[in-house]
């Protein structure tokens, strides 16, 4: 008996392992792909790096002096090798818009919108899960048509107009909450941010006033995204709890007697987490990707804002890495939800 | 558990009180700007609006233009100058007490070294020292240091003394720089480019404290500099992209200043007691250029067709309301030697002449040809407002908007049929857009002088080609403007450059704000008081 457990383990081990091996390389020709892809669409663009650092008044000479600093007078060849090498070692180089060293402004940016992300998905599930579950159980009534109304808006209101509208009433007229910008200007320098998180970093620095204006910064912004994001989470579901309640199994279970919460959440909801969560991942993963309409209306000094200027400016040593921390981001989301799946749905198990 | 909820009230507390108030603190400016533009603050690279704003702030030059008139200039750095009975070397006396941020003493070589640096790192801003007749070839002969405290300058070409001092001396390529800093940070032979682009190293008022890019930018005073110390002792310059969110902030008094403002708030901001708008008219040009090398444009009563296709006066109540003022020639207002406000706006909206110049040319039928914008606010409106009373007669143009460096290399290559585009210029003189927009001495495909509008549009007038070299070497004023006065007439209506307005700068500011000084050129931080 012993000896069956331990010949089905080792087997699922070497099976576990096999999986993992066959991922990573698909992975790695995945980010190989984008990277190319990225490399000959930066090519093909008709921006031109040199002017974007230079400007309109360059003289011939300082034209061609700096595309020879730049590399671009190379065969498109050993262009390709040299950009491939400093992404290996990731070494983007200096943005031409911003100055700095890419690295040091993404870190800067990307702390901004996984604090604005991470808070707005909080809304965004807090709310849609039940919300959804609400409007499936109460399938045609009032319930339902409020939960359909209110989702309708959310998915169809411009976040831009939504932020602006927040900010005249509650910002501007009831002084509720902070305006645009992550912080005020009073509290800007006592308060020196060490991971980027600011919410994080006061709250471990103990400056709860600054906590307290950080919060009612992020609260708008996050609201609006998280908005938006709760339409899509509680519509998707709502048409999975429909698709669960109508089966069979639903049907014995009333007929045994089970309470109408119990059907719902103890027998239906058990079947749709697993659904549930990839949506979830794939708002988060849309989240971190940019939400450049509200980044502007708040000021918001965040990842979507960077790469848009730095597209805009045909920045090339921007777009490059923001593009393929996007598709790093969806990989790896991919990724997360798949080993989730196969961690709660035991028909995958096997 | 005790201390979250300790934690918890005092965060709320937090929360509620600060929303009671919003005041900035009285010896800090609070501006909100979009200064997405910034990409340097290397004055050898600086050009866009708001980093040489800042530049001019935190760097000295050894004279400027005078706060109240800008084509004035003024001591800075240098107490003092002479200038040779041959008007060809100009002798400046630096201060005593002038000293960079660092506390380095400013020295005659700093000055050498940064002229010499400007010419030898070929950015931006060398081509203009080269206008000039500096380049790498005489340097060492033209810029002198004759003791530690006195630099002198010799003239390659015998330009108007008045004239190299505004227009290099002045200006921000010639910005003296903290040599021995410097060549510390250096990053191989970078000259310190590297350090520049985020830091500054000079003898201004202000130094640049810290810059995130897409987020703010901080000056605070510095401890060495040679003048008065300015009230405001912090400057903060907040980058918020979206006009709406200025206000909003400028209303609740969470900044100071607003810097850019929709036409439509303007009306409100005046009706508001708390705030007052400053406007102030910029050596900025809304402008069209055409290719003359091909059909349509070759023809010049095609372009002058163009120019009666735009309903001035109508634009100026709607989409420029408040925006720019109608300017059709090539010199801006302000400018030494530029034509009169009523002389340099003469046209009007008039279809039936613009029917008629086409017929004349050929083109009673119309044509169609293409218009390129740049992604700026103001051009799309008027492109779309030309689209329209142009199809009136026939024409068709379409409009493609598109990102500037992608403008700017199709222009530069000769690569298209027209263009909508804004043109700076930072010359307090006529000669600053003769210059560029009048004088092409060689309009071959090969002398590749893309620097050159003219040469963009493959256009040359050899008249008006002398014309600028006679006023640029005239050394009486009043000679001077009279030959730049008739350049202007003549190039109003035969060059391939249609101007449309002049661009103001509107500023909102809080009623704390007891003076705030500005002219077209520069915003002085330390004139700022509350």
């Amino acid at each position: 008996m012993t000896d069956v457990t331990a010949q089905t383990g080792s087997e699922r081990t070497r099976r576990l392992i096999h999986a993992f091996t066959a991922q990573c390389g698909s992975i790695l020709v995945t980010l190989f792909g984008l990277c190319a892809i990225t490399f000959v669409i930066g090519r093909l663009l008709p921006l031109d790096p040199v002017l974007a650092v230079l400007g309109d008044d360059a003289s011939q000479e300082a034209y061609l002096r700096m595309s020879e600093e730049m590399g671009l007078n190379l065969p498109l060849w050993q262009q390709f090798v040299h950009f491939m090498w400093d992404l290996v070692r990731f070494d983007f180089g200096r943005s031409i818009t911003t100055g700095h060293f890419v690295t040091d402004d993404l870190i800067r940016v990307m702390g901004a919108t996984i604090e604005l992300s991470v808070i707005a998905l909080l809304i965004a599930t807090i709310l849609g899960i039940p919300l959804g579950v609400l409007a499936a159980a109460k399938y045609g009534r009032w319930q339902d048509h409020f939960v359909r109304v209110l989702t309708l808006i959310g998915y169809s209101a411009p976040v831009f107009w939504l932020g602006l509208i927040g900010l005249i009433m509650l910002y501007a007229k009831l002084g509720w909450v902070g305006g645009a910008g992550r912080l005020d200007v009073l509290y800007q320098y006592d308060f020196t941010p060490m991971t980027g998180l600011f919410l994080l970093d006061s709250a471990l620095q103990g400056q709860w006033e600054v906590f307290g204006n950080l919060i009612q910064h992020i609260i708008l912004p996050a609201s609006v995204l998280g908005f938006t994001s709760m339409a899509y989470i509680a519509r998707m579901t709502r048409s999975f709890m429909l698709e669960q309640l109508n089966q069979e199994y639903v049907l014995t279970a009333k007929a045994k007697g089970a309470s109408a919460l119990a059907v719902v959440w103890r027998h239906a909801f058990r079947n749709i987490a697993v659904q549930l969560l990839t949506v979830v991942a794939l708002t988060f993963a849309f989240l971190l990707e940019g939400t450049v309409l509200v980044e502007t209306v708040f000021a918001w000094p965040g990842f979507g804002r960077y790469f848009t200027t730095g597209l805009m400016a045909g920045d090339m040593n921007i777009v490059v890495p923001c593009t393929l921390i996007v598709g790093i981001m969806f990989i790896a989301i991919n990724l997360i939800s798949d080993l989730l799946y196969r961690t709660l749905d035991p028909r995958l198990r096997k | 558990m005790k201390l979250g909820i300790t934690a918890f009230s005092m965060a709320l507390s937090g929360l509620i009180s600060s929303t009671a108030m919003a005041a900035t603190p009285a010896d800090q400016l609070v501006m909100a700007w979009n200064i997405d533009a910034i990409s340097t603050f290397d004055p050898a690279e600086v050009s866009e609006i708001p980093a040489s704003e800042m530049i001019y702030n935190t760097c000295d030059t050894l004279v400027s233009q005078s706060p109240t008139d800008e084509s004035q200039v003024v001591p800075s750095l240098a107490e003092s100058w002479t200038v040779s009975d041959d008007e060809r070397t100009i002798t400046f006396k630096i201060r005593e007490n002038a000293k960079f941020s660092s506390g380095n003493p400013v020295r005659a070589e700093d000055v050498a070294w940064s002229m010499r640096r400007n010419l030898l790192l070929d950015r931006r801003n060398a081509g203009t020292m080269r206008d000039y007749g500096f380049n790498v070839d005489n340097m060492d002969d033209a810029f002198q240091v004759l003791d530690d405290r006195t630099f002198q300058l010799k003239l390659q070409q015998p330009f108007p003394v008045g004239l190299i001092l505004q227009a290099v001396v002045a200006n921000r390529m010639s910005i003296p720089l903290d040599k021995a800093f410097l060549e510390e940070k250096a990053e191989g032979d970078d000259y310190g480019n590297g350090y520049l682009k985020t830091k500054t190293a000079c003898s201004g008022p202000y130094v640049l404290r810290q810059w995130n890019a897409g987020e703010v930018v901080v000056l605070e005073t510095s401890d060495h500099y040679w003048g008065e110390k300015p009230a405001m002792r912090r400057v903060i310059v907040r980058h918020i992209p979206e006009p709406s969110a200025q206000r909003l902030l400028l209303e609740r008094g969470d900044i100071d200043v607003a810097r850019d403002i929709l036409s439509a708030d303007l009306a409100d901001f005046e009706a508001n007691p708390d705030i007052r708008v400053q406007s102030i008219l910029r050596s900025q040009l809304q402008y069209m250029a055409f290719d003359t090398s091909e059909k349509p444009f070759d023809d010049p009563r095609v372009i002058e067709a163009i120019r009666y296709m735009f309903d001035y006066e109508g634009l100026s109540n709607t989409v420029m309301k408040g925006l720019g003022i109608q300017r059709n020639v090539l010199v801006p207002y302000g400018a030494f030697g530029a034509l009169g406000l009523e002389e340099g706006a003469p046209y009007k909206l008039d279809l039936d002449k613009a029917k008629a110049l086409l017929e004349e040319a050929g083109y009673g039928d119309g044509f169609s040809a293409s218009v390129y914008l740049s992604t700026d606010p103001i051009s799309a409106p008027l492109a779309q407002h030309l689209v329209e009373n142009a199809s009136k007669l026939g024409v068709k143009l379409n409009i493609e908007q598109m990102a500037s460096s992608e403008l700017f290399s199709r222009y530069r290559g000769r690569n298209f049929e027209s263009i909508m585009s804004i043109w700076s210029t930072t010359l307090p003189d006529a000669h600053g857009m003769v210059s560029r927009f009048a004088v092409n001495t060689d309009n071959s495909t090969e002398s590749g002088s893309s620097t050159y509008p003219t040469w963009r549009t493959s256009w040359s007038d050899p008249e008006i080609n002398k014309m600028a070299e006679e006023a640029i070497f005239e050394k009486d004023p009043a000679k001077r403007a009279e030959i730049y006065r008739k350049l202007q007439l003549r190039h109003m209506s035969s060059s391939p450059f249609v101007y449309l307005y002049q661009l103001k700068q509107n500023v909102a500011l809080r009623k704390e704000i007891s003076s705030y000084s500005a002219h077209a050129f520069r915003t002085y931080y330390n004139g700022i008081k509350k």
